[in-house]
């Protein structure tokens, strides 16, 4: 017994030294392999192109080619093989692509587990936070190589992204993901506001139209009260999101951040051109107090920071409540829900342009979206030449103009007609997102486009283009009553700094985020507790983290 | 019998209990029954509680209607049913062997099983091995790595213990091979635990969405709680902030509940029937003569 122990502990140790072995010349393989394409695509580059491309010019392949795509499929328009998406983009640029479908709700789980097992696609669009897949180099550092992308260039440089593109860039000095770029930050209608029953407001007496253009939040609670008195005292505001939406849109106005754009509590002070902790300055102190004054009036549910969204917005549906968070696709399911329960014609909805406290800013300054990332693996087996000629493709179906409204609108007259003024209309039996209620077909569902893998970002013509009237509407009153705030310049601290601020971070804003909503839900006084409030954040090392920032910056400018 | 006074109030606190966890497991269940025949606008209200209000069929007619829910549908139960049958024989002919003390490497090969049930490979290395045996987006990839169960090996293996060595015997001196004993002779007395076997393995697929997530790329290949899994979380994960143009809607309420209700239809049908060799099957296996 005791020999046949030893001679299977022997097998084993042999085994492992092998296998530890095998990796070592699979290593070895490797870099071979990455010296040898990167010279033969140097010199492909100069041999003559098989494929046309440029800032008005279709991509279009000699031969048919397919590109490896990850692909988040959307509950609501789920995949289908015979899209006119697919079929028009295979005619248009003879390229197809070899998808790998994944429902969305685990898209990141997914993507997470291709890339480190080193079997990502060659294209991963809809990636939100790229950080996590840097340091093991299986993704390209597309900056390196957005010059052969004349589309994207060209957007770069006509609304002179230069800065937004910043935001992303990592501490080496390089971006690795190509974002979603729009014109102006809001004017897509998908801001974040809040929605008013305007028919029960007028009937209380409140004209939210004539206010809302420069009303304070003071005054926007007495209108609050006005209505709660109308309808007879129960809370008349039920907010979804857990109240962080809520949060990041009223704290926004008092320069604080919270809710969704907590972060790290850090804000930019331009004037001194130096950054403070704003949880605990006297703007925070403000921004609880109204906060806590909506809640202890009763004019807030305080389940808003507990409830699941779907009771939340069912209060709104059956007529309970009269004020809730919105943005652009929820808005149309308030619509569409009310008009079941109320009918038709007995009720109306309006978005508020959102009231001012510390500055007349709107809420979003990011002009850029999710993005893709593109798999190293891309670029060791396509080789350079293959590897440009794969961005081209993407320059035109992503960045273009034509690529752009294509993925967009569709085909010019099998889904869309244009008239003479650039006028953009579906055709009447399609529907899509509140454009023709009556159409049978609708744009993503039966013909894959409009669909959040292709579609993002561009000018505010082809955003508004596609908006139903109530959102241009709102649109045009945000840009004209609100400015858009200057982007913070950004602090990239290399990865044993960033290491170090997180784990100061973590635990510091969970105590800020949970002592926060004791503010607001009256748990805590604002008075009474807030020396003991900032003592707890200076005792998880919030001075420590101002400093590193400081430090980070300063060697920055 | 006289039953004494003490032992009734323990049998009346005792059904109470039941009751009340009968009632507790059988409520959610009954509200999803209730809302899959509901009308949206009644479900939005809340008034629906185990009676269905509006009551309706047309959740189930756009299901039905529906071609990708039926493939999906059809998946499930090819999956269901080819990866029972091969968890099963896998499982017996590992437990078999393993049953027997007289074979000697019984002692050396039971550790190397037992350790599977501590130790994995985990995810990515299990991902790579998969792909290099090019079993990936294979029907393959979801019922052959995880044919077997060390847990149910070992049930089974104390379930084949249990039966009388001399049965085998008279078996081998009547001419029977090793194979013929175990096919004409053990197979027929083991069935409380293979029914249980086929119930744990038959549910266990029935209802696993993460191994076909992971291994399947195209969605035809997708099984009922995969697509189940993407109606109910689709809304809930997207990065709201940045939802930006992606459509943040979500599916019916009705739709939800009719579909979860059209998964679990079967294994409650099926269930009442093996139910009496699911507690047999358990106890035989646990204790050895």
């Amino acid at each position: 017994m005791m020999k046949l122990k030893r001679v299977i502990s022997a097998l084993l140790v042999l085994a492992m030294v092998f296998s530890l072995g095998a990796c070592n010349n699979k290593e070895d393989k490797k870099t071979d392999t990455d010296s040898g394409t990167s010279d033969s695509g140097a010199a492909a580059t100069e041999e003559e192109l098989d494929y046309t491309f440029g800032l008005d010019t279709t991509f279009k392949s000699d031969e048919p080619i397919t590109y490896s795509m990850m692909y988040s499929d959307h509950e609501i328009y789920p995949y289908q093989e015979n899209w006119l998406v697919w079929d028009k983009i295979k005619e248009m640029t003879n390229v197809s692509f070899d998808l790998n479908i994944i429902a969305r709700a685990d898209y990141d789980d997914k993507k997470s587990l291709l890339i480190n097992s080193g079997e990502a696609p060659y294209i991963i669009p809809k990636t939100y936070d790229e950080s996590a897949f840097i340091t093991g180099g299986a993704v390209v550092p597309i900056s390196e190589w957005v010059q052969y992308m004349p589309n994207y260039m060209n957007f770069v440089e006509t609304y002179q992204m230069e800065d937004d593109l910043k935001q992303i860039t990592k501490s080496d000095g390089k971006y690795y993901k190509l974002p979603g770029m729009w014109e102006v930050p809001a004017g897509t209608g998908s801001e974040y506001t809040l929605v008013v029953r305007k028919d029960i407001f007028e009937k209380a007496g409140v004209d939210v139209t004539e206010l809302e253009k420069d009303w304070t939040w003071d005054e926007f609670y007495d209108c609050l009260a006005k209505v709660q008195n109308y309808v007879g005292g129960n809370p008349i505001w039920s907010d979804r999101w857990k109240g962080d939406s809520l949060l990041k849109v009223v704290g926004q106005t008092y320069n604080v951040p919270a809710g969704w754009s907590l972060g790290d509590g850090m804000q930019y002070d331009a004037e001194t051109d130096s950054w403070y902790f704003a949880e605990t300055s006297e703007d925070y102190k403000e921004f609880v107090t109204l906060m806590n004054k909506f809640i202890s009036s009763g004019i807030l549910d305080p389940e808003t920071f507990t409830q699941e969204d779907a009771t939340a917005e069912n209060k709104f549906k059956a007529g309970e409540t009269y004020v809730i968070g919105s943005n652009r696709t929820v808005l149309s399911m308030y619509d569409q829900g009310l008009k079941e329960t109320l009918g038709e014609g007995n009720y109306e909805l309006y978005s508020i342009v959102l009231p001012v406290a510390k500055n007349n800013y709107q809420t979003e300054n990011s002009r850029l979206e999710n993005g893709i990332m593109i798999s190293q693996k891309a670029l060791d087996e396509l080789g350079e030449a293959g590897f440009i000629k794969m961005l081209r493709f993407i320059d035109w179906l992503w960045y273009s103009e034509e690529g752009k409204i294509f993925t967009k609108w569709g085909v010019e007259g099998e889904t869309y007609t244009v008239d003479s003024e650039g006028n953009y209309t579906l055709n009447s039996d399609i529907t899509y997102n509140g454009l023709n209620p009556e159409g049978t077909k609708q744009l993503n569902v039966d013909y894959g486009f409009s669909n959040g893998v292709f579609s993002y970002g561009g000018t505010l013509d082809l955003a508004k283009s596609m908006l139903a009237d109530d959102l241009k509407d709102f649109c045009e009153r945000l840009n004209s009553y609100r400015t858009i705030k200057p982007l913070n310049p950004p602090v990239v601290g290399d990865e044993d700094q960033t290491e170090e601020m997180n784990l100061i971070k973590t635990p510091l804003m969970d105590y800020v985020k949970s002592a926060t909503l004791q503010f607001v839900t009256g748990q805590m006084n604002v008075e009474s507790d807030w020396d003991s409030y900032v003592a707890s954040c200076e005792a998880n090392n919030s001075q420590r983290y101002i400093d590193m920032y400081k430090e980070i910056y300063d060697s920055q400018k | 019998m006289k039953v004494s006074k003490s032992y009734r109030i323990f049998q009346i606190i005792n059904t109470i209990i039941m009751i009340i966890i009968v009632a507790a497991t059988l409520y959610p269940f009954l509200f999803l029954v209730a809302q899959s025949f509901s009308s949206e606008k009644a479900i939005y209200n809340g008034e629906v509680t185990i009676f269905p209000v509006g009551f309706n069929i047309e959740t189930y007619k756009s299901i039905i209607k529906q071609g990708d829910f039926l493939l999906y549908y059809r998946n499930t139960i090819l999956y269901a049913v080819l990866g029972t049958i091969i968890s099963l024989f896998s499982t017996a002919i590992l437990a078999y062997p393993l049953s027997k003390d007289k074979l000697r490497l019984n002692k050396v090969i039971t550790p190397f099983v037992i350790f599977t049930m501590y130790f994995g490979g985990g995810l990515i290395p299990n991902y790579v091995l998969v792909n290099s045996l090019g079993m990936r987006n294979t029907i393959w990839a979801f019922l052959i790595p995880g044919a077997i169960s060390t847990y149910y090996v070992l049930l089974m293996k104390s379930f084949f213990a249990s039966l009388p060595q001399e049965l085998e015997e008279a078996a081998s001196i009547d001419g029977l091979g090793t194979f013929g004993i175990f096919i004409k002779i053990v197979f027929p007395l083991s069935k409380p635990i293979m029914a249980t076997m086929v119930l744990f393995y038959a549910a266990g697929l029935w209802s696993n969405w993460f191994t076909p997530f992971i291994y399947f790329d195209s969605k035809d290949k997708w099984p009922v709680a995969l697509y189940l899994r993407q109606i109910i979380y689709g809304a809930t994960s997207t990065n709201e902030i940045s939802a930006g143009l992606d459509q943040a809607q979500s599916i019916a309420a009705s739709v939800k509940s009719a579909s979860m209700v059209l998964m679990a239809l079967p294994i409650i049908c099926i269930y009442p029937f093996i139910q009496k060799y699911f507690v047999q099957g358990m106890m035989i296996g646990s204790v050895k003569g």
